[in-house]
């Protein structure tokens, strides 16, 4: 085969002839806005979530068990980054949030959930914030596809954040942070309390039922359909295009991308949980590397199953009618990466073959695992996408230790 | 149906309650930026809208702190220490060293972030100066209002300030070593039993109760103001250089396009977003156009009503006026409230 890169059309968007756009663009030109890419990748990662939930289930059938250790988990994940990355806490309080030194407990990790939330375009509104209460409610969720077991640990992951703030801080009233609605339970919001036990009591419970009622169920704030926001504040007119928080935390769009597009996603939760089940032996690596290959596969298929989807994606990449090979499965790839800002090259691009090399790093986000994940997805998406003929796998000769270099192009696979 | 975070509270009621009637003590430490050399003090004036080099040893004063645009960035005490060290009290320390270093040229002078070498305890309320005396070794009964000075309790050395963030006529401030800051507390624990006061535990008091019923503001407020706006234009020395001068001038000139201003809603159990938890404030609607977005809300114990602060358009609100806010009739009031 040929490697040779076919016309991508215009080779230079907007250059000397537009004004250069803040945004991505499919190999035949057309462009997706930084708004619009940001979107994608929250419900792309979400939908990769999902499958590797699946997975998850599979793994461990009984939920009790399974939001235990997803929480327990996000928990101490959570507690182990704010103690042993040197500088991160204080940064995040003292330079990024601006935790006041007089504000005493763990109330202020209500500060950490509500950026990390709009940072995720997950937009809503603190609705109390005290050293006794806290109230966050969400309009919008990313991860509400992903499953409850999920809601559950990203609350823990606060708490973690909370109880870590408040070791640097003035003694001070402890909160629980429950999860009173979710819209991964099909509520209207997803909304926090965090409330102090010893002024709001409540029975005891297990780290995975930290999930509502909540003692202060009178003093819920909830927001109509008619006043809620589909937007963050960074797309927000009304906000001037920030997110500004009651602490004066001052952000624009360019915040997006780091530690929220990058670093954060239902899988950032669910593989170290995985990965804690093949530590402790309670999953053989192998069959667990098994479970997730065929369910990302099947996620992969379905994604593009109704000729509908295929239609679509052709409108949105702009592809030309004649073509109809693994190109079609690059350009959603390339899409995906740049929307991620995942550094990639392309070494083939013609109607035989696409090759890409792409930095496992910044895809895997730092677990590693996840490249077979999107792998078997994407080698799923090509048989729907393009069809049964054409195939996706990795074909590492050639590249180097940090490049994975997929290959799409036909292939006969009498065992797959 | 919702219930009011704040009306029905005793806690609340009485943490804001002590400070208003007998003391309330709590613990406050701000960040301190202290600053020295030669030029401390004619590079703190040109930093600052309101003068600081006039300050005598020993004195403090409020002031914003304006970009070059003259929108506020922060707004802060600062003491003279000494003749040439100063202490700048604030919440923002990071920025603010940025700002500094963006500003300070070739002058000698040198400034580091030195909170956690100081705690301080706010003591506030009628009773507060009783209380000081009860513990400190010599008397603060004719030290003014922003005026900070040495001193002994149990003979821990202190630095004892006037001043406070509750609009009490008296109130003082205990600076200490962190080290001995379980001591001071004690002792306060054991004022209280004597002057009928307590300790203020919640931030919400601290922050927005009482600084709210005397009109003050946290740097939330003021963000993306200018002095003009928000009624913090007195004192600014005009007959000196200092950031953001020229567009202040500009802004006096013209005058000012929003301005803040007070409300009451006398409903109690209502739902109004402000922008001191975040995001963008609710629209105020007059006659169903949208005149200003909420600034503050909260509750003022001492009216037993919801209060509240809104920027608005300049002259598109004034006092007895009845808007409408999130679906919620709201009267436009004088600030302070109290």
């Amino acid at each position: 085969m040929s490697k040779k890169i076919d016309e991508r059309l215009p080779r230079e968007i907007g250059e000397g002839v537009l004004p250069n756009h803040a945004s991505i663009q499919s190999p035949w030109g057309k462009l997706m806005s930084y708004h619009d890419a940001a979107h994608y990748c929250q419900r792309y990662t979400a939908v990769v979530s999902a499958a590797v939930m699946q997975a998850f289930r599979i793994l461990v059938p009984d939920y009790t068990d399974r939001s235990r250790l997803l929480c327990e988990n996000a928990y101490n994940r959570l507690w182990y980054a704010q103690h042993n990355i040197p500088g991160y806490r204080e940064n995040v309080m003292d330079n990024d949030l601006n935790v006041h030194p007089f504000c005493a407990g763990n109330f202020t990790g209500g500060l950490t959930g509500d950026a990390g939330d709009d940072g995720l375009l997950m937009c809503g509104r603190v609705n109390d914030f005290g050293s006794y209460r806290v109230e966050k409610e969400l309009d919008v969720c990313y991860w509400d596809i992903v499953g409850s077991e999920l809601c559950r640990s990203t609350t823990q992951s606060l708490q973690a954040c909370a109880d870590s703030f408040a070791e640097k801080r003035h003694k001070g009233p402890k909160l629980e942070y429950h999860m009173v609605e979710a819209k991964g339970c099909g509520d209207r919001h997803c909304r926090i309390v965090a409330e102090s036990r010893e002024k709001f009591p409540m029975p005891e419970h297990e780290i995975w039922e930290c999930f509502g009622p909540v003692a202060t169920e009178d003093q819920i704030k909830y927001t109509t359909e008619d006043y809620t926001v589909r937007e963050s504040m960074v797309f927000r007119e009304e906000c001037n295009y920030k997110f500004c928080n009651g602490t004066c935390k001052e952000d624009d769009s360019t915040s997006l991308y780091g530690p929220y597009v990058n670093m954060t996603s239902g899988c950032t939760y669910l593989i170290p949980a995985i990965e804690q089940l093949i530590q402790e032996g309670k999953a053989e690596e192998s069959f667990v590397n098994h479970v997730l290959k065929c369910v990302a596969e099947a996620a992969g298929k379905a994604y593009f199953a109704e000729e509908y989807a295929k239609e679509a994606f052709r409108s949105v990449t702009g592809a030309p009618r004649d073509v109809d090979d693994g190109r079609l499965m690059g350009a959603h790839i390339e899409m995906f990466l740049q929307a991620m800002n995942i550094p990639y090259t392309i070494e083939a691009f013609n109607k035989d073959e696409v090759i890409y090399q792409i930095d496992r790093t910044a895809l895997s986000c730092y677990m590693g695992r996840m490249c077979m994940i999107y792998v078997s997805y994407w080698y799923g998406m090509t048989k729907t996408l393009v069809n049964a003929m054409w195939s996706l796998w990795e074909e590492p000769e050639g590249a180097a230790e940090n490049m994975l270099r997929i290959k799409i192009a036909k292939k006969i696979d009498k065992f797959c | 149906m919702y219930q009011n975070v704040y009306k029905y509270d005793d806690m609340k009621r009485s943490e804001h309650m002590a400070v208003r009637e007998t003391f309330g003590w709590y613990y406050f430490t701000h960040q301190i930026v202290e600053v020295t050399g030669q030029d401390s003090d004619v590079f703190l004036d040109e930093i600052f809208a309101n003068p600081v080099a006039n300050l005598k040893p020993g004195r403090a004063r409020y002031t914003t702190m304006l970009n070059e645009q003259a929108e506020i960035i922060d707004d802060v005490v600062v003491f003279r220490m000494e003749d040439k060290r100063f202490w700048v009290s604030t919440l923002f320390a990071f920025k603010m060293l940025q700002w500094f270093d963006a500003h300070k040229k070739e002058r000698d002078v040198a400034y580091k972030n030195i909170t956690e070498q100081w705690d301080m305890y706010a003591v506030q309320g009628p009773k507060s100066r009783d209380v000081i005396n009860s513990l400190t070794e010599l008397n603060v009964n004719d030290q003014k209002f922003f005026e900070i000075r040495e001193n002994r309790i149990d003979e821990i050395p202190v630095k004892i300030s006037r001043a406070g963030f509750t609009g009490e006529k008296m109130g003082f401030e205990i600076y200490v070593s962190p080290a001995q800051g379980a001591q001071i507390e004690a002792r306060l624990k054991k004022a209280e039993k004597e002057f009928n006061g307590r300790q203020v535990t919640e931030f919400q008091v601290m922050t927005l109760t009482l600084p709210a019923e005397k009109g003050f503001y946290y740097m939330r407020d003021l963000m993306h103001t200018n002095p003009f706006e928000v009624g913090l234009e007195h004192g600014i020395d005009w007959n000196r250089t200092f950031i953001g001068r020229e567009a202040l001038a500009e802004i006096r000139e013209k005058g000012p396009e929003k301005e803040m201003i007070g409300f009451t809603v006398d409903q109690a159990d209502v739902q109004i977003n402000h922008k001191c938890f975040g995001g963008p404030g609710d629209p105020v609607l007059k006659d169903g156009e949208e005149a200003g977005r909420v600034s503050k809300f909260t509750y003022s114990f001492v009216l037993d009503k919801n209060i509240g602060y809104i920027l608005a358009r300049k002259g598109s609100l004034k006092k007895g006026d009845k808007v409408m806010i999130h679906g919620y009739e709201a009267v436009i009031a004088d600030k302070p409230f109290i």
